[in-house]
């Protein structure tokens, strides 16, 4: 059956270097995939500036015709459709940040309502480190927020909490008891628990409650710059 | 406090937030849209008051009034944007508002590129608008230091009533970096501090104290005296408000000049050479009006030539070549545009200048 994840969340909450860890796995795993660019946001920070990484790995970008060349205007390419006809195993979509970033979802809601039951999972990015996510209250408003706009149901939460190069053990624990809360709260199960690996390892093996844990996922950091090096010497 | 992770131009706002900013004028642009889209936000949380103007030319000028009243006031752009707020900001230079302005750099000249430059250093720092006037215009090279500049910005612009520039460019707004924020202050207009704000004058009230905001000085006498006294603030910025830091310049044999995310991109290079053996140090100016001129030739003393790295024709390039005044060799590394320099670059560029190419 074909798997569709759609990766939506608060701006900057990781969801493009999600995405690529999805779609690297399925990849890996010899699963046919495509991953789609379709945040209409942001013009920095996108899929289409890792098209050889993606192409190495046998994976299919659909990206904006424009993204990456400082066209301030974003659109949507034809080849969105290409996810819903097309023979996949797996599809992974990267959605702008916020609600805002979650409308373009709306336009293909008949696409995503017609796909077999359980195929699709509506993915909820959170980074607690992040200003607006910092707190039960503001993660429950920019979900029900983005689940509105998006038109989908959010299936799961994935706790990406993290600081970049500063990350410590800390941050996956602190994101754990406030998704945890979340979870409480609104039902909404937390399906992954993503981190680099030493990290992820050592949260693990902290006993935490699996049910807010949800499958642990290694990532590997792509979409990082320099400027994580530089942070060093400033 | 724990750290949290913020984009350049959510961070900045947040600071100006917490320093007491409570108006924010501006038209949106990129590489700083995310910046009146936070204080869209933000803005009636604390009370402030966001407006999107109808143009730059008009934000620049909303500027103008809310700071006549004493308020802590900040509009942001990005370089054409900046362009057209020129007028407005010569006219706050000229009635001595305190206030703040933001550019984020973008690629240049006219609309050029949406991504990162250092193309505006000129415009800030001899002027863009017209008249004999300064900004005080900081460059700062990481979203913590922008942060930590903007719990002073207002005190010293409404320490010498000048308006204060920030000199940002596309990275710096775009990139996401932990980063501590500090405490919220609690500023309130003081009309005993700031005798010449326009806090509302009441019929009865001393005539004397009448608040009048202008630039214009029709008798030449005046003007030339309101002038003398604009020049004797900005010589006592001079004295008082330069920032720079020297990194491994004691014993350089090479010191590298550059400002803002430039200068992190310099600072890798040094560590690079220096893993290799060579003598090098890099001189950041952290205020690049007023310029570190005296601190820049201390910096080189022993050196043998300096390399100025930037993102832009060489704009710096003349003031350091003015601190060192002709005693050593001064070469440019950089790119127009929007292309960055890059740490293997600036390497191999000091190399070369090494073996004497």
């Amino acid at each position: 059956m074909k798997k569709v994840y759609v990766l939506i969340g608060n701006y900057g909450s990781g969801k493009t270097e999600l995405a690529l860890n999805f779609a690297f796995r399925a990849a890996e795993e010899g699963k046919r995939t495509e991953l789609l660019d379709l945040d209409m946001v942001n013009t920095y920070f996108r899929l289409a500036e890792h098209g050889k990484l993606t192409e190495m790995k046998e994976i299919r970008l659909v990206s904006p015709n424009f993204a990456c060349s400082g066209i301030e205007t974003l659109s949507l390419p034809a080849e969105v459709a290409s996810a819903f006809d097309m023979d996949w195993d797996t599809v992974v979509f990267d959605v702008g940040g916020d609600a805002v970033g979650s409308t373009a979802l709306g336009r293909y809601h008949q696409d995503f309502m017609d796909l077999e039951p359980g195929a699709l999972e509506v993915l909820n990015v959170i980074n607690i480190r992040r200003p607006l996510s910092g707190t039960v209250e503001k993660i429950i408003r920019i979900q029900e927020e983005m689940q509105a706009h998006a038109r989908l149901p959010i299936s799961g939460m994935i706790n990406n909490t993290n600081l970049a190069e500063a990350t410590g053990p800390e941050e996956l624990r602190d994101g754990y008891e406030i998704i945890r809360e979340v979870s409480e709260r609104t039902g909404v199960p937390v399906l992954y628990t993503s981190g680099k690996k030493q990290l992820l390892d050592r949260f693990l093996s902290e006993g935490h409650d699996p049910r807010y844990i949800g499958t642990p996922m290694y990532i590997d950091t792509y979409m990082a710059r320099d400027w994580n090096s530089w942070i060093k010497s400033l | 406090m724990a750290l949290t992770l913020m984009k350049g131009s959510e961070a900045i706002a947040e600071a100006a937030i917490r320093a007491g900013a409570r108006f924010f004028f501006g038209y949106p642009i990129t590489p700083q849209t995310e910046i009146p889209e936070y204080m869209s936000a933000r803005m009636p949380e604390v009370g402030g008051c966001f407006l999107q103007a109808e143009s730059e030319v008009a934000a620049i000028n909303m500027v103008y009034g809310a700071a006549s009243t004493g308020a802590r006031v900040i509009t942001s752009s990005s370089s054409p944007g900046v362009s057209l707020k020129q007028e407005g900001i010569s006219y706050c230079a000229g009635a001595q508002l305190p206030c703040v302005i933001l550019n984020v750099m973008r690629g240049g000249p006219g609309l050029g590129s949406i991504q990162a430059s250092q193309g505006d250093y000129n415009q800030a720092t001899k002027g863009g608008g017209n008249g004999d006037y300064h900004l005080i215009t900081y460059a700062p090279a990481s979203i913590q230091e922008a942060i930590n500049i903007f719990g002073f910005a207002f005190d010293k612009a409404e320490k010498y009533r000048v308006p204060v520039l920030f000199l940002a460019d596309g990275i710096m707004a775009q990139m996401m970096e932990p980063v501590e924020m500090p405490e919220m202050i609690d500023f309130k207009v003081d009309p005993e501090k700031k005798p010449w704000a326009a806090t509302g004058w009441k019929p009865g009230d001393d005539p004397a104290k009448r608040a009048v905001i202008n630039s214009l000085y029709i008798n030449t006498e005046e003007l030339t005296v309101h002038n003398n006294n604009l020049q004797a603030i900005y010589r006592e910025i001079e004295k008082n408000e330069v920032m720079y830091e020297a990194y491994m310049t004691e014993d350089a044999d090479y010191v590298i000049t550059a400002f803002g995310t430039v200068a992190r991109i310099a600072k890798s290079a040094v560590n690079e050479l220096r893993e290799k053996g060579v003598k090098v140090g890099l001189f950041r100016p952290i205020t690049v009006w007023p310029f570190p001129y005296k601190e820049l030739k201390e910096a080189a003393v022993n050196a043998k030539a300096l390399l100025d790295v930037e993102a832009n024709e060489g704009q710096m390039l003349i003031d350091v070549k003015l601190a060192v005044n002709g005693d050593k060799p001064v070469e440019y590394f950089g790119h127009c545009g929007s292309l960055m320099p890059t740490t293997a670059e600036i390497v191999a560029k000091i190399l070369e200048m090494k073996e004497g190419k």
